[in-house]
């Protein structure tokens, strides 16, 4: 899973601080998503492209992995 | 006061708690190993309480995933631990039976806290596989 956010974060002139205060996680997890570590559940998915008003498509890019059967 | 500040200000209170706790134990002095302990103790829920601690989805999966496995290690290990100790003073291999009596009560108390954790471990996943829709209901 890929993600823009950085981009879209980056447009909004938000910090990774201000932007973990909007959707309510901390730094640490925007840290996370950002450098795709962590895959962010559906409900904050939604949440993060509402902020953004754009559609969760236009956030998050599926991948399929090369190691799955 | 953010989660960096609070872990500074909980680690150095750990150290000086101790501290405080070794200089009692080497004045034998009980009571201030104790008041020093329930100082730091509410000390530390103050502080606790005043800083902006945020416990978000990932510090759940964190949090889910440890519990995890710490479950797979610990009870394997406690379980195998409990059996071992139970042969070894079983009697059937030396040294002979109520030699070490102190070990076999230790293999029953691992034994029953194996016991006891996965019927935890059973009952928990019996009630949220419910609460999460994992029920016969159609």
């Amino acid at each position: 899973m890929k993600n823009k956010l950085k981009v879209y974060r980056a447009i909004h002139h938000l910090t990774q601080e201000q932007f973990a205060d909007k959707i309510g996680v901390s730094r640490q997890t925007v840290v996370a998503i950002e450098s795709d570590k962590y895959l962010p559940s559906l409900g904050l998915a939604f949440k993060i492209s509402k902020l953004f008003n754009v559609t969760i498509e236009e956030i998050f890019t599926y991948q399929e992995e090369k190691n799955e059967n | 006061m953010n989660i960096k500040k609070y872990r500074q200000i909980r680690v150095v209170t750990t150290f000086f708690i101790g501290f405080l706790v070794s200089m009692a134990v080497m004045q034998n002095s009980y009571t201030l190993a104790i008041i020093g302990v329930l100082t730091g103790m509410l000390f530390l829920t103050l502080v606790r309480s005043k800083a902006k601690i945020v416990i978000d989805e990932r510090e759940r999966t964190i949090r889910e995933k440890a519990a995890q496995m710490t479950y797979a290690i610990f009870a394997p290990t406690i379980g195998l631990g409990s059996f071992l100790i139970l042969m070894f003073t079983s009697g059937k291999f030396p040294p002979a039976k109520g030699e070490f009596y102190y070990l076999e009560s230790l293999g029953m108390v691992f034994a029953y806290l194996t016991l006891f954790l996965i019927s935890l471990y059973a009952i928990s996943y019996f009630f949220l596989n419910r609460k999460y829709g994992g029920g016969n209901e159609e």
